[in-house]
């Protein structure tokens, strides 16, 4: 039932890599795509179609097709540099793309702000934040970027980054606006209970910068 | 179609280790492959080894970084017998013998948790 596909040996593979290619499958199933990689321990190939949005850069959707079903594979036409490059790079970790300096900052004075709003003792050092002299957080200030050799603090703090709200755009721009909602966000809420607060209200945040200055 | 159901499980297929089954029949060696078939070319060149080493690695390589992206996202599994399901991808085993899904409809429900034998999938697909 198998053809000749799942015996050709990784030499063979390697060779329809970055090629438009044309496979039918199963009984009668026809997929074509980029061929991205083969696998040398299932025959299976990774196809890949590129769907050019214009909102938000390209998406991309992939076929797997699984070596014992290929019936043949059939090379359509060659890939040029740029389609290469994009297939290359498909796959690799996330963080792949650096931020600038000046949003760097700024996602690491939020981060700052954040845990100090949670009464985590923070410091800035250069490019990166210690936290409570036991935990590091470098750049981009991710959930990830967290080194520590403290299990439970490192937990503690991973987690509370990962429930950060996410900012409004000009949050510097509203903050004297929402200080005349103060008296009445502060009376709403329990003053004994500061996280929950912040997660219920995202303008919320002026409220207790005022009290941050009691504590700091 | 958002049922639960409950854990079903299927027969196994044979035992590698019990008498009886032929190591060489078909069934066997669709539901027992256990070890990675390695490259026929123990008496071709010796040179041509180290590359077929190289384009093994790069191959898997980016065949498990597809892998690693693929986790949490959902997909669709097209079967034999114009079988199509949507599961959320779990993990694969090393010989890609074996996927683990979550949340797998089916026609009866939707299975919390499952196991899918490769050998019964012709394709899957999903959007990076």
């Amino acid at each position: 039932m198998q053809c000749g596909w799942s015996l050709l040996g990784p030499l063979q593979w390697i060779r329809y890599i970055n090629k438009q290619v044309k496979v039918t499958a199963g009984k009668d199933e026809e997929h074509r795509g980029w061929l991205l990689t083969v696998d040398p321990v299932s025959a299976s190939l990774v196809l890949v179609n590129f769907h050019d949005d214009a909102v938000g850069g390209g998406r991309a959707s992939v076929q797997v097709v699984m070596g014992h079903a290929v019936q043949e594979v059939q090379v359509l036409q060659d890939a040029d540099q740029e389609t290469t490059q994009r297939l290359q790079s498909s796959f690799l970790p996330p963080r792949a793309r650096p931020l600038a300096p000046e949003q760097l900052g700024q996602r690491r004075a939020g981060v700052r702000r954040w845990l100090e709003e949670n009464r985590v003792p923070v410091q800035e050092d250069g490019e990166e934040l210690l936290v409570a002299g036991a935990l590091t957080i470098m750049a981009p200030y991710g959930p990830e970027d967290c080194c520590s050799s403290n299990q439970i603090i490192l937990d503690r703090v991973q987690r509370l980054i990962q429930s950060q709200p996410a900012a409004p755009p000009n949050h510097s721009a509203e903050l004297p606006n929402h200080s005349a909602e103060l008296p009445n966000h502060s009376a709403a809420l329990p003053a004994n209970q500061p996280i929950q607060r912040l997660i219920q209200s995202q303008t919320a945040p002026p409220a207790d910068q005022s009290e941050r200055s009691s504590c700091d | 179609m958002a049922t639960p159901v409950s854990v079903l499980r299927l027969p196994k297929g044979p035992d590698p280790n019990s008498r009886g089954f032929d190591p060489k029949s078909p069934r066997f060696i669709a539901l027992c492959r256990t070890s990675i078939p390695t490259s026929a070319g123990s008496e071709a060149d010796v040179e041509q080894l180290p590359k077929e080493q190289h384009a093994r690695s790069v191959l898997r390589e980016s065949f498990l970084r597809c892998l690693l992206s693929v986790t949490n996202k959902k997909v669709q599994f097209h079967m034999y017998e114009r079988v199509k399901v949507e599961a959320t991808f779990g993990a694969s085993d090393i010989d890609v013998m074996n996927f683990q899904v979550s949340d797998l409809h089916t026609p009866i429900g939707v299975q919390k948790e499952a196991l899918i034998r490769c050998q019964d999938v012709i394709s899957f697909s999903f959007d990076a």
